[in-house]
């Protein structure tokens, strides 16, 4: 089962993602991209640490090169998050660009039993940006709409509560 | 206790004054709205939710769409927004959101 979950700041997407994805089964690698830039990012790993103890996800950070990653076959993963990866493979040391991101969902989706992909709704504050923030926000909403599409759901969470797009049926 | 969010200028208020026949004097009587504003500003997000849900309609604008603030502050009042959004829903029997002036019920049933 291969799972988008896209959601605002704050909107609750996380805890709807480890939700859904504590109920298709009980054993996760719990796939963790943002990168410690300052202590802000920390202090923000750490809460989501606290929230997902003891709730059977088995922590791995990881950057960029998702592709190169050794997961074994039919393990269960939830990568969180999509903007993150992506903010990585272009700017982080180590970045490949924008195909180096799908690659890396792609071959989680070619090993894994149920895959969950946590993204970001960051496309409703208008196109005041500068030219490089422009092309993040180009590369990230095309990686939504080529995995929505390949997706067996597609969750939009606001406000803690989902709002299904797509496999509502399941 | 009904939560409306939704964009700005989404027609929330009116919406939901249709949907349950209220004048604006009613809804200023049994209401609150821009509850996004509040959470900047609150000691403690919980003790602020407590108190917005004795209203009988409480509206929040979804303010946190757009790219990450460059701005600390900035940042910081977005996550409480957000954080404020889904305490609220949890405190409601009726989620509402409002895109275009439509409905879309995400909790409950409205009345």
């Amino acid at each position: 089962m291969f799972t988008l979950v896209v959601g605002g700041a704050a909107s609750g997407k996380s805890a709807y993602a480890e939700d859904w994805s504590a109920s298709l089964s009980s054993r996760w690698v719990y796939l963790a991209t943002m990168y410690p830039w300052d202590a802000e990012c920390v202090t923000r790993i750490q809460r989501h640490r606290r929230a997902r103890a003891g709730r059977g996800f088995e922590t791995v950070e990881r950057y960029t090169d998702l592709a190169g990653l050794t997961i074994p076959e039919g393990t269960s993963v939830l990568l969180e998050d999509l903007g993150n990866l992506l903010s990585n493979e272009l700017y982080a040391p180590g970045g490949a660009g924008a195909d180096a991101a799908l690659r890396g969902v792609e071959a989680l989706l070619t090993r894994c039993e149920h895959l969950t992909v946590v993204t970001n709704e960051v496309f409703s504050g208008g196109a005041d940006y500068g030219a490089e923030t422009m092309e993040y926000l180009r590369a990230l909403a095309h990686l939504n709409r080529v995995l929505a599409r390949r997706a067996d759901r597609l969750v939009e969470v606001l406000c803690g509560l989902p709002n299904v797009l797509k496999g509502g049926a399941i | 206790m009904i939560f409306v969010t939704g964009p700005l200028f989404a027609g929330k208020q009116d919406y939901i004054c249709a949907a349950l026949g209220w004048t604006q004097e009613m809804f200023d009587a049994h209401g609150v709205r821009d509850v996004e504003r509040l959470a900047e500003q609150a000691g403690d997000l919980p003790t602020l939710a407590d108190a917005l849900a004795a209203h009988e309609v409480v509206i929040a604008t979804e303010i946190g769409g757009g790219v990450v603030p460059v701005d600390a502050g900035q940042r910081e009042a977005r996550e409480r927004a957000g954080r404020l959004a889904c305490q609220l829903a949890q405190r409601a029997e009726v989620v509402v959101r409002v895109c275009c002036g439509l409905p879309q019920v995400l909790k409950g049933k409205l009345p």
